[in-house]
């Protein structure tokens, strides 16, 4: 029984993370149909900069997150500015694949000249802190990252369903046309939706970082876990990327504990097809443009 | 410009080292060149170790190019010239720089890192009968298909892990129970097969094994079942990823065992860097360490080679590194031993070869690995943030700190 709520334990504190991850994923497919294939760069860059942050002034990563949102907010605003929408004007929707594949191969090879191909990890120090409960640990760093998953979570719901600039954001998911002929302009929508899919990808980042050793490869798994997080949970909205990351995360646990540490991936994946042939939009999936 | 008697003794040294190395200075007259081909993982997965590896690789050729002069094989004298592609640590496209690179008429070739990699190019590199000399690849696989054009510097991996059985065995009793964690590829397959048979020799009871896919991003579930049932050791025959994010997990848990040893990672700077004290008491495999005395054909010893090493590199040297650059002594001794480079007698001289190089003795099986006797790893652990030898006694450098200090 221990075993079980252990690695239901583990399972939501990995979840967690997953979603925060994916969420980014998730929204800009929703509202622009761009299946974002350099997401994983966005995690990525975000644990690059709170490494700068802590080798160069110090910040732990936690201090760091805010300020690292706001870059990878920034960077990912001009991304879609100056490359991805450009050439999805250009073509079409396809285009974007190849763009953002081909785009995150350039970022993670500059990444390598930069940084190194070594792992590096930002990992603090208060890290190893846990403590059992009725026979189950709980670490410090898990619990953050839950806590801290959770808050950004609801604060992309909020922006989304509350604050007037996520009220346009949906509106241009739903018809795009419509809200051009309001006078939105929906290239700034996009442009903004990509930042803000950026920063939330960033500030996963930072707490990858602290879970996780990273390098500059890792980037192409969590564009996939974030892939398979809204097959999971549903496309385009948040609470959709919280359960794909959270199902995720507990078939990854459980299945190693009950079938096999090797088989996690395999049954992630398997769940993720038959989730296709039984009910492509996810569990929660929403008509925003990108997912009908 | 004065010379006294020290410099006359150095220069006169040198000159009877080149003399008998059959290496001279490039003046004499304008040397060919020999290509050496490949891939290496510079991106991807395993371009940390890659890396190192290439680096070994770029510096014996360096030393020889521009410290030596060239090399004089057969009566000519040639320069050496390395030509290693980005696999980005996928072996479809290692496959593809391979057979590219044989078809354009490359004749010898040295190895890319990972024997996911090694594994594929070695068939296309024998079926050409081309020559590949490797620091890179150790599974069994490479060497149980009756190759003959590809020589490696490691043991196969299921002999590998045999000193550190012995080292739980000399440890009077301190050692009872034993679990494993190895991710599902052929190099940490074959090792973790390889240690069950050793262990099970040495009568130490297995507890359990774990095995992991190739890339493992989170090993929570796994490190839960450890804490549930704590082995006194646990071996893990992991690449560098998954032994630092094993020793995370296992740290975040508290879950402290007296022997843990990771087969891929502490040999590297960046892993004991990024681990900091998590890192402390971590045991690994190390054939090579700058402590050891070994005199060397081209460089003159080993610490000839290390100061070297570090004056014209930036990136530390691992064992695979030295491991590399003994890749190359290899082959230079291969072909002056053959008088040429027709690949046949290149071949016949590299499987015959018994001398001491900067990296040991080297001395291939008949299946083209390395003679588990006299090119076997001894057992590092991460002291003080730098790799300590602690087994064998004859070779060890500091004593092995048991049990290993807690997270």
């Amino acid at each position: 029984m221990v075993h079980l709520v252990q690695s239901l334990v583990d399972g939501l504190m990995q979840g967690s993370v997953l979603s925060l991850a994916a969420v980014g994923f998730s929204l800009i497919f929703g509202v622009m149909g761009v299946v974002n294939l350099s997401h994983g760069i966005m995690v990525i860059l975000g644990a690059y900069i709170a490494l700068l942050a802590k080798q160069f002034l110090g910040l732990d990563a936690l201090v760091a997150l805010p300020f690292v949102a706001v870059l990878c907010f920034l960077a990912s605003y001009g991304y879609d500015r100056i490359i991805v929408h450009p050439a999805i004007r250009r073509s079409n929707l396809l285009s974007s694949l190849l763009v953002t594949y081909g785009a995150a191969l350039v970022i993670q090879n500059v990444f390598t000249l930069a940084f190194s191909p070594d792992f590096q990890s930002l990992r603090p120090a208060y890290a190893n802190a846990h403590f059992r409960l009725g026979g189950v640990v709980f670490n410090s760093l898990d619990l953050i990252s839950l806590a801290a998953s959770l808050i950004l979570i609801a604060l992309l719901s909020l922006v989304l369903n509350r604050l007037p600039i996520g009220r346009v954001i949906k509106a241009t998911a739903e018809q795009s046309l419509a809200a051009r002929l309001c006078g939105v302009d929906i290239d700034r929508i996009y442009a903004i939706t990509f930042g803000l899919a950026g920063a939330f990808a960033g500030a996963a980042g930072v707490l990858i970082g602290m879970l996780y050793p990273f390098s500059p490869a890792s980037q192409e798994q969590w564009t996939i876990y974030g892939f398979a997080v809204v097959v999971l949970g549903g496309i385009g909205s948040a609470s959709g990327a919280l359960f794909g990351g959270l199902l995720l995360g507990i078939i990854s646990t459980l299945t190693t504990q009950f079938i096999g540490a090797a088989y996690p991936n395999a049954m992630a994946f398997l769940v993720l097809v038959l989730m296709l042939v039984i009910r492509p939009n996810g569990i929660l999936g929403n008509a925003f443009s990108g997912s009908r | 410009m004065k010379i006294d008697r020290r410099d006359f003794l150095k220069s006169s040294a040198a000159g009877a080292a080149f003399l008998s190395t059959g290496v001279f200075p490039a003046a004499a007259q304008k040397p060919k060149t020999i290509v050496f081909g490949g891939s290496i993982p510079m991106s991807g997965k395993e371009a940390d170790t890659g890396l190192n590896v290439l680096q070994g690789y770029k510096v014996a050729i360096q030393y020889i190019n521009e410290k030596l002069g060239g090399v004089k094989i057969g009566g000519d004298l040639y320069e050496l010239k390395l030509q290693m592609f980005d696999d980005a640590s996928d072996p479809q496209r290692a496959t593809t720089l391979v057979q590219k690179q044989v078809d354009d008429g490359v004749n010898f070739f040295l190895g890319s890192f990972s024997s996911a990699i090694v594994l594929p190019s070695a068939a296309i590199t024998e079926r050409a009968k081309r020559i590949t000399v490797q620091a890179g690849g150790g599974s069994d696989q490479i060497f149980t298909r009756h190759y003959k054009f590809m020589f490696g510097m490691f043991p196969r991996a299921s002999r590998q892990l045999v000193s550190l059985v012995a080292m739980m065995k000399s440890l009077n009793g301190g050692i009872k129970s034993c679990s494993l964690v190895t991710t599902n590829d052929s190099y940490s397959k074959t090792q973790a097969d390889g240690t069950i048979a050793a262990l099970k020799e040495a009568g130490i009871e297995l507890k359990n094994v774990y095995r992991l896919p190739p890339t493992a991003n989170d090993v929570s579930g796994v490190v839960s079942q450890i804490s549930g049932a704590v082995p006194d050791a646990l071996v893990c025959t992991t690449h560098e990823h998954e032994s630092a994010l094993i020793a995370q997990q296992l740290a975040s848990t508290g879950t402290n065992i007296k022997l843990l040893f990771m087969a891929l990672g502490p040999e590297s700077k960046a892993f004991r860097d990024n681990l900091g004290k998590l890192g402390e008491g971590i045991t690994n495999i190390q054939y090579w360490e700058p402590s050891f005395h070994f005199s060397d054909p081209i460089f003159g010893s080993s610490q000839d080679y290390y100061k070297y090493y570090n004056s014209v590199s930036k990136r530390h040297a691992s064992y695979q590194t030295v491991a590399a650059s003994a890749c190359i002594v290899s082959y230079v001794r291969a072909m002056q031993e053959a008088g040429g480079l027709d690949t046949e007698k290149v071949r016949d001289k590299l499987a015959a070869l018994d001398f001491e190089s900067v990296y040991g003795r080297i001395k291939f099986t008949k299946d083209g690995d390395g003679d588990p006797v006299f090119m076997g790893p001894a057992i590092g652990q991460i002291q003080n943030g730098n790799i300590a030898v602690v087994f064998p006694e004859k070779v060890s450098t500091a004593k092995l700190l048991f049990p290993k200090p807690k997270w």
